[in-house]
């Protein structure tokens, strides 16, 4: 116990930090003092303001919400499918949000500003098509059958996105960006659009969560104590697609948290249970993306780099250390 | 005699289209271990999940004291009886008392807290399955024999007046399968009914106080264990020369091994 | 009559001598082109020495000669450009081509067709290579001619500058939009049609690259153009969405409604048209 609380409360010192340096370093310069007076009081001069509040305060917001969201729901489909290598990438939802957001930016440019509706869209549709086919015939909702059919629609879409690519190459660069993952400080407008997904999603997995620590002692005693074992799988699904769909249609693809951040929190507090497993899942991606997208907006400022390679960076030493003391 | 906790006729079930169970009868009576033997194929599993409520039947009656099992939710089943599978996946980094403690959880609304009442069921719970001494322990650290154990607690922390247990010694050396048989019949002594599939006859003889066979999906003798598992129903349902004895508390089951008739 | 025909013979043999060595020339100058580039294309179209045939991307926008209306058209795309097997069917001379097809370009070489690469990305450069062309295809004296009318049109289409407004010119649209640097062809255009390029201080040598909004929002631009790649009738939808993004709200250029959505390809490529393109750059968006 004294070392579940151990690890939360390193994490919760990280996510405080992360949180600091995304609101605080930017690649205009704006001294703290400045800072705290913008969020906190009224004062900072109109440039300043609109850094702080249009551009930093909603892409921090983001961050934390895109970085839990992810965590949450690779921590989700990890309990669910009892499988390590779970991710929301296995349900097809990126592949799917992926195909989605590439048909807007390439084949209706015009109609730019319904991207974050379009990702959502496909995602969702992905998801269900593998649920749908999952849950159908024999073996229903089994977790191979699942997997399965989740890399199937994520080759499905992936085709569907290549093509769109190679039929108008000029128009490819405008998707690069989607592809590689990464925020933008727009403002809340993307926010307004998807948060609803996500508050039902965080929801659904609060509420997964005893579920699944039953689920963890195998399909018999979930169903003995009164669980339909089948219902919590398609339930854990329902939650994770529509957290990494949200993600999907602001963040662009970002594939890693949702895989590893599980894992590190699993291994550091050396436990399973999902009363914890889903909470430090959630406060660890929300550090681990807040601090990259830190990172990758000021390291060559004033040029923004991707996020991707910054989440890395900084969460595939921790997770190599954790692998070799635990195995 | 009293009502029956359980009464189950004509139960058929079908799994990936092939019938396993063409009809078979079952009663429990309160404070009885019954046991269920049979020839590998039979349906002694199938039987047993069916009327736990985790299979679904095609056919046939189940009840609960009188309730039809079809009108009863999961919350319901869940304190009406605790079911203990043979095997069950071991998650990392769970220890002993989590696990009980998450048998438990039949009892609680889902977003509530463990209450005092709720920890003392799980120490209770512990302590009559005997895994008291080790609660601290992961789970991957145990033998098969404290895993089974645990598995028992687990069920017992539901309070159900029922324990149904699938083949829990099948893969237990001689000594874990006698601490898990003294543990069931001591459950059963003190006031816990039982239902166990078994694969040891001999076992089956000796620690229940009645013996129903299944064979080939059907339910084809019930009653005491010396009655019903006599030599010549040894001979037609699992084709042995074989019977049993019972000498200074110690049952055998005396086998013709090689078959030289 | 002896003294007339020797005459006529010295005559003949004068003139001979004289076509020779223009033959010779003629023989040198590659008859067979192929222009890969609408800026090589429409180059030898002014230059009066129409390809054999011509490339186009794929669902691209480029904008060509009429001069050039009966010629071939061979689809490019990645990342060979056109089809090898289609281009050697052509028997070239000689193929203009760009550093985009690179691929393609070496598979050419190795099947023994000259390629010259123009990728030019200033307006010197571009009038450079219209010369270099000219000088290849045996129209040099022409070409030198061309290049200095084109050049007195650049002066006249640069004259009476009076303001000199800050410019974003930013590539594609929506989430991630690079920054065209000065050393791009889009920012080579409107820093000689009079913008002061926002740069943010970033060099780079591809010529574009990403740029915080906060370094946007602290330089605080008068116009921001953005070149999508879309078609015309996207044009209004685009405008409204980059009018709408809260990010650049605090600039000039979305408080005076100063945002533009230019989809031709003249910032984005180099064309031959160079001073009709400074001067709509001037009037439409720069405004001065």
């Amino acid at each position: 116990m004294a070392r579940r609380t151990l690890v939360l409360a390193a994490l919760l010192v990280a996510l405080a930090a992360a949180t600091i340096a995304s609101l605080a370093l930017g690649a205009v310069k704006v001294p703290l003092a400045d800072t705290l007076d913008i969020l906190f009081g009224s004062g900072g001069s109109a440039s300043d303001r609109q850094i702080i509040e249009v551009l930093r305060l909603p892409r921090t917001v983001e961050a934390l919400i895109v970085g839990a969201a992810l965590g949450v729901a690779g921590a989700v489909l990890q309990g669910a499918l009892g499988n390590p290598l779970a991710s929301p990438d296995v349900i097809g939802v990126t592949g799917g949000a992926g195909f989605g957001a590439i048909l807007v930016i390439i084949a209706f440019p015009g109609s730019i500003a319904l991207l974050p509706a379009s990702a959502l869209f496909f995602g969702l549709l992905a998801a269900t098509l593998v649920f749908l086919f999952a849950w159908t015939g024999r073996n229903r909702g089994g977790t191979t059958k699942v997997i399965l059919a989740g890399i199937a629609m994520l080759s499905l879409f992936t085709a569907g996105t290549t093509g769109l690519l190679a039929a108008f190459p000029e128009r490819a660069p405008s998707a690069i960006f989607f592809i590689a993952g990464g925020l933008t400080s727009s403002g809340w407008r993307e926010l307004e659009t998807v948060w609803p997904y996500f508050a039902v999603g965080f929801l659904f997995a609060l509420a997964l969560v005893r579920p699944l620590d039953r689920l963890a002692l195998g399909d018999d005693v979930a169903a003995s104590l009164g669980s339909k074992p089948q219902a919590i799988r398609l339930g854990a699904g329902v939650a994770a697609a529509l957290l990494a769909a949200a993600s999907a249609a602001i963040a662009g693809l970002l594939g890693f948290l949702g895989l590893v951040v599980p894992h590190v929190v699993r291994m550091a507090g050396g436990t399973s249970s999902h009363t914890f497993v889903i909470p430090a899942s959630a406060i660890g991606g929300a550090a681990l993306l807040a601090a990259g997208d830190t990172l990758a907006r000021t390291l060559r400022a004033p040029i923004e780099m991707p996020v991707g390679p910054f989440m890395v960076l900084l969460g595939v030493p921790l997770f190599l250390w954790l692998l070799r003391r635990a195995i | 005699m009293t009502a029956p906790m359980l009464e189950a006729h004509g139960v058929q079930v079908e799994l990936g289209g092939t019938e396993i169970l063409h009809g078979a009868d079952l009663t429990l009576h309160e404070g009885e271990l019954v046991a269920i033997v049979g020839p590998n194929g039979a349906g002694k599993s199938t039987l047993v999940r069916a009327v736990s409520g985790l299979l679904k039947p095609t056919a046939g009656t189940v009840r609960w004291s009188g309730r039809d099992l079809g009108s009863m939710r999961g919350r319901d089943l869940a304190k009406v009886r605790a079911f203990v599978p043979q095997r069950m996946p071991v998650p990392t980094g769970v220890t002993v008392r989590e696990a009980v403690t998450i048998g438990r959880s039949a009892h609680l609304r889902p977003l509530s807290r463990l209450t005092r009442a709720d920890r003392a069921g799980v120490e209770e719970a512990m302590d009559r399955a005997g895994v008291g001494r080790f609660a601290e322990r992961t789970l991957t650290t145990l033998s098969g024999g404290e895993l089974q154990r645990v598995q028992v607690a687990i069920g017992l922390a539901q309070e159900a007046p029922v324990l149904i247990a699938d083949e829990p010694t099948s893969q237990l050396d001689l000594g874990a399968t006698i601490g898990v048989a003294t543990l069931l019949r001591e459950l059963v002594d003190h006031g816990l009914t039982g239902l166990v599939v078994v694969h040891d006859l001999a076992l089956a003889a000796a620690v229940a106080d009645r013996v129903v066979v299944v064979a080939e999906g059907r339910t084809i003798a019930a009653g005491p264990p010396a009655e019903v598992l006599n030599a010549e129903q040894l001979a037609a349902t699992w084709g042995v020369d074989a019977r049993l004895s019972e000498q200074d508390g110690r049952t055998a089951l005396h086998v013709a091994w090689l078959n030289r008739a | 009559m002896r003294k007339k025909s020797a005459t006529l013979l010295l005559a003949a043999l004068a003139v001979l001598a004289l076509c020779l060595p223009a033959g010779a020339g003629a023989a040198e100058a590659p008859k067979r082109i192929v222009a890969l580039t609408p800026f090589a294309a429409n180059t030898l179209a002014k230059l009066n020495k129409v390809p054999v045939a011509i490339g186009e991307t794929l669902g691209g926008n480029e904008r060509f000669s009429p001069k050039l209306r009966n010629v071939r058209v061979l689809p490019l795309s990645h990342p060979n450009g056109p089809n090898l097997e289609q281009l050697a069917a052509l028997d070239p001379d000689l193929v203009f081509s760009s550093k985009t097809w690179a691929k393609g370009n070496q598979a050419m070489e190795e099947l023994g067709i000259d390629v010259v690469l123009h990728d030019p990305r200033s307006i010197a450069g571009a009038l450079a290579d219209t010369f270099k062309i000219g000088a290849i295809v045996g129209r040099r004296q022409y070409a030198r001619g061309l290049v200095k009318s084109m050049r007195v049109q650049i002066a006249k289409a640069r004259k009476g500058i009076a303001k000199r407004p800050k410019v974003m010119l930013i590539l594609g649209v929506g989430r991630t939009p690079f920054t065209f640097l000065p050393n791009s062809w889009g920012g080579d255009i409107v820093a000689k049609a009079g913008g002061d390029l926002l740069t943010g201080g970033v060099t780079s040598n591809s010529g574009f690259e990403r740029i915080s909004d906060e370094v946007v929002v602290a330089e605080n631009p008068d116009v921001i153009i953005a070149v999508p790649h879309a078609n015309a009738d996207d044009i209004p939808s685009l405008t409204d969405y980059l009018q709408d993004n809260p990010a650049w709200s605090s600039t000039n250029a979305a408080r005076n409604g100063r945002i533009y959505v230019s989809v031709d390809n003249s910032l984005l490529q180099a064309g031959t048209d160079i001073a009709r393109t400074i001067r709509k750059v001037r009037s439409a968006y720069l405004k001065n």
